[in-house]
């Protein structure tokens, strides 16, 4: 049985008397009833927020761009123009629905649908924290990286069906862009695999700590190499600047999405914004720590030991202050993702190619294999470990 | 009750699928799709029989092995196909009646 | 319970997305049946707690295998003329009704082979079923151990590939007198 937010719960006396009264009430075991109505809650908690966050990432890269153009930004709907996202969502809706004369029905009605699809089935293994993570699969990045490509197949798609050779342009370059990107990304990731000794997002981010020396971010050179390649393969994934090919506006006119009006263009956009948050929280997950809290207060053990809460309050703050964690390493990374959207100029599409094919790609193969040796020559200590065991030799312990 | 016999059935009809698909087909990228379902078929037969007769993992290995060979399957095949379409502009498989072009 | 639903919804996802496969005669639209299919396959890895199996499929079909596909429609789709070089009308390239009935006659012999062979085989005892736990690490143990041979042939069959297509699809000068 994997671990998912459902055993959070069970491990608890008072949800197991709830489980056991509504037992009693319904004369059956109530026990999948009362999963299924956690998850349904679940997702509907995971999915409004992310839809939430993804509407304000469109306000927040307005934000940023003025703020970084010496701007001022939208400023007129709300405080501070925070419910900008909310007039345009609005406005979305009500546009009229176009559909071209001459375009494939079908495949212009679902390929917005796939983009979504592909970024909300990796909600599912998102760790947000210990206990909030919807379920916790054994093949969690592996399975992330396979919907995740869903994205792809709806770009191209989309790009296809329009009819237009913008979008078909647009489309062409955004599949390709994302299955050469793929390589260096899961050969990244790869290397991370093989230091945590698991898939799951379980294993991977309870092989780190709570302080940044304990992150596989600086763990060895190499994990701190992939680091980077990771981020820039990421990138080019979703489809950001300096990668953002697939729609460069100012050579076509908006890419694969240039034909979509409406609710539909809307799907894109809030995928394009969504993914980029799913790829920065795994992002984090990975090389950041995820949600790792010092003091041992994600577990509530400093809560309950010290200050004697009781354990389902304590291990309740302790989740809190992991989501938070999470969310807050996520949102950095959202930010350096937008800061580099206005700072790099676009790349050119061969350089592109070149940049994946001629440079990620061999790094992130070396990079594997530094990795795998380091794990096996130093029994998978970090850089640190073996400074202190340096300093210790010499200096006698501390 | 899911049993061996719905599985086998699922990929019966899978298989029955790619092999109208390969043979009612001319065109050479229609006739790799049924290639794919074929390929499929028998795989998720392999799963099925692991987890209710076989019960050690050695039936998911040779799925995985099927996997990998229909990726390698697909690349090789469509580079054929799109270097096939530079020499004759048609991806028709009647039209393929030389070894060598 | 949720296996079932989850049995259910899977098979006829793959079912019906392989008979759409057959019946679309739209190549593009072929394609996009043979993804839902593909899923559908997945589904079914999962209820046959073959976890590591529904995400190769997954990663392997739906990222690599399709958007290749995809691509080899697209770039392939043109004009193509309905005459071979006799002059002949060529069959169209989705088949017609001569060809579908060449395969269906094919279809219902082989059904019959296999109704054959499956009649014993479904047959066989059930020895139970496994309980619902991860595979990975098993798999992985297996790779390296009793299957190595297999393992490193199939790099090396994925490392021919790779050259091989990437040889192959490389652009030359077309020569004329073809």
């Amino acid at each position: 049985m994997n671990n998912t937010i459902v055993s959070y719960f069970l491990q608890f006396e008072e949800f197991q008397t709830v489980v056991t009264k509504l037992s009693e009430i319904t004369g059956a075991n109530a026990t999948s009833l009362v999963a299924f109505v956690i998850f349904a809650v679940a997702a509907v908690v995971v999915l409004g927020a992310l839809a939430t966050v993804g509407g304000l990432g469109t306000y927040a890269e307005r934000k940023i761009s003025a703020d970084l153009q010496m701007r001022q930004g939208p400023n007129r709907v709300g405080p501070y123009g925070i419910l900008q996202f909310l007039a345009d969502g609005v406005k979305m809706i009500m546009k009229e629905d176009i559909v071209p004369r001459h375009a494939d029905k079908l495949t212009f009605n679902i390929a917005p649908l796939l983009c979504m699809l592909g970024v909300m089935a990796t909600f599912a293994v998102l760790p947000f924290s210990s206990g909030f993570t919807m379920t916790d699969l054994d093949v969690g990045v592996f399975y992330l990286i396979g919907v995740s490509s869903l994205v792809g197949v709806g770009i191209f798609l989309g790009g296809y069906s329009s009819n237009s050779k913008w979008s078909m342009l647009g489309g062409m370059r955004g599949a390709s862009q994302i299955i050469s990107y793929e390589v260096p990304v899961t050969l990244s990731i790869l290397a991370i695999v093989l230091l945590a000794g698991g898939m799951s997002f379980g294993t991977i981010v309870s092989a780190q700590g709570a302080w940044p020396h304990q992150w596989f971010v600086l763990h060895n050179p190499f994990t701190f190499i992939a680091f980077i390649v990771l981020f820039i393969g990421v990138l080019a994934e979703t489809n950001r600047a300096p990668f953002d090919l697939p729609e460069a506006e100012s050579e076509l006119v908006s890419g694969y999405h240039t034909e979509f009006t409406g609710m539909r263009f809307g799907f894109f956009a809030l995928a394009e914004y969504m993914e980029v948050f799913v790829v920065c929280g795994v992002v984090a997950a990975l090389f950041l720590g995820g949600y790792n809290v010092p003091f041992g207060l994600g577990e509530g053990t400093f809560l309950m030991e010290k200050l004697h809460i009781p354990a389902i309050h304590a291990k309740g703050v302790g989740q809190l202050l992991q989501v938070g964690s999470f969310v807050s390493k996520t949102l950095a990374l959202y930010y350096v993702v937008i800061w580099i959207r206005w700072t790099l100029p676009r790349l050119r599409v061969d350089h592109l190619m070149t940049l994946c094919w001629k440079y990620l790609t061999p790094i992130a193969l070396f990079n594997l294999v530094g990795c795998a040796l380091w794990m096996f020559f130093f029994h998978g200590q970090s850089i640190w470990q073996l400074l202190g065991h340096l300093g210790g030799g010499h200096g006698g312990g501390h | 009750m899911i049993t061996l016999p719905s599985y086998l059935f699922i990929s019966f009809v899978l298989f029955i699928c790619g092999l109208v698909v390969m043979i009612a087909r001319k065109n050479i990228v229609a006739i790799m799709l049924g290639i794919e379902l074929i390929l499929n078929a028998a795989a998720l037969n392999f799963a099925a029989y692991t987890k209710f007769i076989n019960q050690n993992l050695d039936g998911h290995i040779i799925s995985l092995f099927i996997i990998v060979i229909a990726a390698a399957e697909a690349a090789v095949g469509l580079a054929i196909v799109i270097r096939f379409y530079q020499i004759k502009e048609s991806i028709h498989i009647d039209d393929a009646t030389q070894l060598q072009s | 319970m949720f296996d079932q639903i989850l049995f259910i919804l899977s098979a006829v996802i793959t079912m019906g997305g392989a008979l759409a496969v057959v019946f679309s005669n739209n190549l593009m639209h072929a394609c996009v049946y043979l993804l839902a299919s593909l899923f559908g396959v997945a589904g079914l890895y999962a209820t046959l707690n073959a976890d590591f199996l529904a995400a190769t499929q997954l990663v392997v079909y739906a990222g690599g295998v399709v958007i290749l596909m995809l691509f080899a429609i697209m770039l392939t789709g043109g004009v193509q003329s309905t005459v071979n070089k006799f002059g002949i009308v060529k069959v169209p390239g989705m088949g017609n009704a001569k060809t579908y009935s060449a395969a269906g006659l094919a279809a219902v012999v082989i059904s019959f082979v296999l109704f054959k062979i499956l009649k014993n085989a479904a047959a066989m005892p059930a020895k139970g079923q496994m309980a619902y736990e991860s595979t990975v690490e098993k798999l992985g143990g297996l790779l390296v151990s009793d299957h190595v041979l297999a393992f490193e042939l199939s790099s090396i069959l994925l490392l021919g590939a790779l050259v091989g297509a990437a040889v192959i699809a490389r652009p030359r000068h077309i020569k004329d007198d073809v």
